[in-house]
């Protein structure tokens, strides 16, 4: 081992280092403005978690699984799993080993520790006789293959997306495109460079072998210094132009996870955990062909990536189009593989919006609204006291109300399973608040929560049973109800029937299960449904479904999508559920199903209809 | 001179003095609300409608006719629920239309 | 007189043309996909504005188009063309060459139960307008109670002037026919208090406005203007509407004994599958596509191939009989001119 420059310095290394800091300077200012934007209390959780054991477990094991290996990206993906994983573990690999290298052979490092490691092979003639030495130009060898058939991949990736399954990927702006040949070009200089010097400093397999046969190009030492420059000035592009790009998220993402792990939720729509969100987005595109608008091209440019493109160029009127646009069906949080809440990010944007008045629910009286459902009231009712079921009050929800079939048929089933139940909105009610919530108007849904928990805990029941998961959702998540368990028709027809409380027969019909939104990405609830259908016929899946179900398009979320432009979403969500040729289209939502039936070729029916058609008043054994 | 009784103002709408500044902005962000045909669907499903009186199809009337003020207290109590927008006949969206209406307008109907 | 003629449907219209033809001595081929004919009307009990029995006028028909081929429970299984004619192929195994032929494929009622807030097939209490035809016809429908029959609610437009239903069109019959059916109803309940809940009341026909009237005055049929948005259940089984009454401009709300939906015209999804087969457009209404709307609405775009009746759009029944003797005089002239 020697050290072929007393100085330990070339000016090549200058673009580097110039990147290098830059970047460095960059991520140290982002990180500290980030913390300091959240929320004192989000800020002190969040310090708190970095140092409770658990938590920075799961920091570190999460930050090495997703940022390195990118499980995420595996499990939807091999291909684009393995080009992701290959590039940023290699290169992660190279750079760890490069620094093994540094420590095991150099004593004195100062200054040059910046650079020293990155171009360790033309400062540093080592021998491979050490049995150290062979084994880390193998793995430095080794490591920068396994980049580079990333790179590969990536570079197929760009010119046919389709070969990855992608239907479409994401247009790159000019400056990706900057750090996207930068990036590109850094492996093979590096190994164009590392081959230059193999015969003096060493190699292994890729790159002595390269000096070996190319022996008249690669030996020539006058070729060696500009490879070394431009393996630099790559580095330095990609480093200095890596904050505009999506590259950025390599950084934004090791920020990201603690962050999440921390349990913080985005407050500010621009800023703290919002901005670590949007600076995390790789662009990879994954959103754009879940997104249920996507059927239509003209709605391509309004998927998550490049609402966060918007977002880092303050471009407002396009944050508010594409905010506005959204169905909020959440199938773009449920596949982005780094975590950015596409739904509650936009949710976040519209809760900026200026309106010159709101609405104001000072004047709605709860008192008559509580009066009609008393029956449960102790004081009114004397028999109460003696039930030993429970005490269920069903909450059909505004929507349902246009879909009668479900309350009807939801009430039959209660009857038949003997429920002691009573109506909370027979006769109209007030909205659960969740599409006032989703419209970004925080403060008047609270109002719309407050009004419905005072009914709701003046009622004496002790179950709260809905048939809407839109009100579901609001239900789990915003309101308060102590004693009261919240439950959704179709979790709560699986409970009447594995208790035996509801007798079912079953038939040979075929059903498919299309999981709403709200139901299944928005509470989790995937099984009961289908446990609940099972027992009375059979069940087939849709060519997507739980996690990756496709928006009906008739959804609430989307403020400026006219009833006009939702038939091609609706036609695409149809034939994604018929794929398995079912007789009857099963949904859990009044406007799933209101939707789905407008265009269906075959029956659409609520969860409640095949439970009350295969059910008997305990007859039928 | 206190003649002991007032003339009051003619309740009727002077279309030549309505100012529809306010409306015609209404109208070119919402093109539709001029589809409207006042079938009252809207009204008619409208949880708010008990407690406020609320009719997006009055609502869009009132605008046009110039009763802001009329149009903005019937407002008040929409609770943004969207079955307006499922019911409408014409396919009109109501619930963007009634954001709008609260960017344009001033409470006090101005 | 060898020229084959093909007249697709044995409604009115096709029926009309055939007596047409006949008279003029030709002998054309009725194909009709049901087991009976006379379509639509013969499932009516009595016709605007004059209550003449629907039996009368399609018997009548029946009877003087006997003489012509008449094919029933046929359907059009492909039609091949030829170079200037056109190959049918009928579900029964015959096959027709014909130069000319007169699509008279009518319409259909829409499906009241798509529109899920009526509640149609979910409650006991709510039928259409056909159901109600029908039980005039038989006095058999379990929906209509007799004896206790004291308010019923007529919804007109319900499938039309509806985007949601995916038919903004106007079905133009169904307000004259809600009043048609709120008399008769009242003529046989006379307790009964009987609304109609409409948008606009569209009285185009001759004589209409004299009905309308006789509604109002002689018949105290309540008139509510305002689009029916929801229908719910009380604990006896009766229905209660909810609709704007946009003329007091408050919400209104009844209880009835029996809700009747004016289902609307739409067009027949086998008037679609055969205007692919020989090529015909469809018009942004989704009916057939005449040349053009005001000088040539029984004529299809292609040569020998005509319309008549509510292919082409609602009709009444004297239009539609007015089209079909048109097109029997167009189809006479046209084999005239091929000679």
């Amino acid at each position: 081992m020697r050290e072929r420059f007393l100085t330990g310095y070339n000016d090549f290394v200058l673009p580097f280092v110039v990147g290098m800091l830059f970047v460095l300077t960059y991520c140290l200012v982002g990180l500290i403005r980030i913390i300091a934007q959240l929320p004192a209390s989000d800020r002190k959780r969040f310090f708190l978690s970095l140092v409770t054991p658990k938590t920075m477990v799961k920091n570190v094991k999460d930050i090495f699984l997703k940022c390195l290996i990118h499980v995420d990206l595996w499990k939807r993906n091999k291909l684009l799993g393995y080009m992701h994983s290959s590039i940023a573990f290699g290169w992660f690999m190279l750079i760890v080993v490069g620094h093994i290298e540094v420590f095991l052979y150099t004593s004195h490092l100062g200054a040059k520790a910046l650079y020293y490691p990155i171009f360790f092979r033309y400062f540093v003639a080592e021998t491979e006789s050490t049995m150290k030495g062979a084994l880390i130009f193998f793995l430095m060898d080794f490591f920068l293959l396994v980049v580079l058939s990333g790179i590969v991949l990536a570079i197929i990736k760009r010119v046919r997306s389709r070969f990855f399954g992608m239907r479409r990927t994401t247009n790159p702006s000019f400056l990706d495109l900057i750090g996207l040949y930068s990036l590109w070009s850094i492996f093979p200089l590096r190994l164009l460079a590392e081959s230059f010097t193999a015969d003096i400093s060493g190699g292994s397999f890729l790159t002595k072998s390269l000096n070996y046969v190319f022996t008249e190009f690669l030996s020539n030492h006058a070729n060696m210094l500009p490879a070394w420059w431009a393996y630099s000035c790559a580095l330095g592009i990609f480093f200095c132009v890596l904050p505009f790009t999506r590259y950025m998220h390599i950084p934004a993402e090791i920020l990201l996870i603690p962050l999440r792990n921390a349990g913080i939720r985005i407050v500010n729509a621009r800023k703290g955990f919002a901005r670590a969100q949007v600076y995390s987005c790789p662009s990879c595109g994954l959103c754009i062909d879940a997104c249920p608008m996507g059927v239509m091209k003209g709605n391509i440019r309004d998927t998550t990536v490049y609402l966060n493109r918007q977002i880092r160029r303050k471009n407002e009127p396009r944050i508010e189009e594409i905010s506005d646009k959204c169905l909020l069906c959440g199938k773009c949080t449920a596949v982005c593989p780094v975590g950015v809440e596409g739904d509650k990010l936009r949710i976040a944007q519209r809760s900026t919006r200026r309106y010159n008045f709101g609405p104001d629910y000072s004047n709605i009286d709860t008192k008559l609204q509580s009066e009609r459902c008393n029956k449960f009231v102790k004081k009114i009712n004397n028999n109460v006291s003696r039930t030993d079921n429970e005490r269920v009050l069903y909450f059909a929800g505004c929507m349902t109300a246009l879909t009668p079939v479900i309350r009807k048929t939801t009430e039959s089933v209660l009857t038949k399973a003997g429920v002691d139940y009573e109506m909370m909105d027979r006769d109209g009610g007030i909205c659960c608040g969740r599409p006032m919530f989703m419209a970004g108007r925080f403060a008047q849904a609270d109002e719309l929560v407050a009004k419905n928990t005072e009914i709701i805990m003046n009622s004496g029941a002790d179950v709260l049973l809905l048939s809407c998961p839109i009100c579901y959702k609001i239900f789990r998540e915003r309101y308060t109800l102590p004693g009261i368990e919240i439950i959704h028709h179709t979790e709560y027809f699986e409970r009447l029937i594995s208790d035996g409380r509801l007798k079912m027969r079953k038939s040979s019909t075929k059903y498919v299960f299309h999981d709403p939104c709200e139901l299944g990405r928005g509470c989790g609830v995937y099984e009961q449904p289908r446990n609940v259908i099972a027992a009375a016929g059979e069940v087939v899946e849709a060519a997507r479904n739980r996690k990756e179900s496709i928006c009906c398009g008739g959804s609430l979320g989307s403020l400026t999508l006219g009833f006009d432009k939702r038939r091609a979403m609706t036609e695409n969500a149809l034939s994604n559920l018929v794929a398995a040729s079912p007789d009857r289209i099963v949904t859990a939502c009044p406007l799933c199903l209101d939707t789905f039936a407008r265009y269906s070729d075959r029956p659409v029916e609520d969860i409640a209809q095949v439970v009350d058609r295969a059910s008997g008043y305990g007859k039928i054994s | 001179m206190d003649f002991g009784f007032k003339i009051s103002p003619s309740s009727a709408i002077n279309l030549d003095n309505v100012d529809l500044t306010k409306f015609e902005e209404l109208h070119r962000m919402e093109p539709d609300v001029y589809k409207c045909m006042a079938c009252g669907s809207c009204s008619a499903t409208c949880p708010a409608s008990p407690f406020s009186g609320m009719s997006m199809r009055k609502v869009i009337t009132a605008l046009q006719r110039g009763k802001e003020k009329e149009a903005v207290a019937m407002l008040r109590n929409c609770m943004l629920c969207g079955k307006c927008s499922m019911v409408c006949p014409r396919g009109i969206n109501t619930r963007h239309l009634i954001l709008s209406i609260f960017r344009i307008y001033r409470e006090d109907g101005k | 007189m060898k020229e084959n003629i093909v007249i697709i449907g044995g409604g009115i219209a096709g029926l009309e043309v055939a007596v047409q033809l006949l008279d003029l001595g030709y002998k054309p081929i009725v194909i009709e996909k049901r087991d009976r004919l006379g379509g639509h009307v013969a499932d009516w009990n009595l016709l605007f504005p004059d209550m003449i029995p629907a039996r009368d006028v399609v018997g009548n028909l029946i009877a003087r188009a006997s003489e012509a081929n008449i094919f029933l429970n046929t359907e059009i299984s492909f039609v091949n063309k030829l170079k200037d004619s056109y190959n049918i192929m009928l579900s029964n195994g015959i096959s027709i060459n014909t130069r000319i032929i007169v699509m008279t494929t009518g319409f259909a009622l829409f499906d009241a139960a798509k529109k899920e807030e009526y509640g149609y097939g979910v409650y006991d209490q709510v039928m259409t307008n056909k159901d109600l035809e029908h039980w005039f016809n038989t006095g058999d429908d379990k929906r209509v109670n007799d004896s206790a029959m004291n308010a019923v609610g007529f919804v007109h437009c319900v499938g039309s002037r509806d985007e949601k239903a995916r038919n903004p069109q106007c079905s133009k019959v169904c307000c004259i026919t809600a009043i048609k059916q709120a008399i008769e109803l009242k003529q046989r309940f006379p307790e009964a208090m009987v609304y109609c809940f409409y948008m606009d009341l569209r009285m185009f026909g001759k004589k209409y406005e004299d009905f309308y009237i006789n509604a109002q005055r002689d018949y105290g049929i309540r008139f509510i203007r305002g689009r029916v948005s929801e229908v719910s259940e009380n604990i006896d089984g009766r229905v209660i509407v909810k609709a704007e009454d946009t003329l007091s401009g408050k919400p209104v709300k009844v209880t009835l004994d029996l809700l009747v939906l004016m289902a609307g015209i739409i067009c027949n999804t086998d008037s679609t599958r055969l205007a692919n087969m020989v090529s015909l457009p469809i018009d942004s209404d989704g009916f057939l596509k005449s040349r053009d709307n005001v000088a040539e609405i029984i004529e299809s775009p292609r040569d020998g191939i005509f319309y008549a009746g509510a292919c082409t759009g609602p009709k009444t029944v004297p239009e539609t009989l007015a089209e079909a003797r048109a097109a029997a005089l167009k189809v006479h002239l046209f084999i005239k001119g091929l000679k």
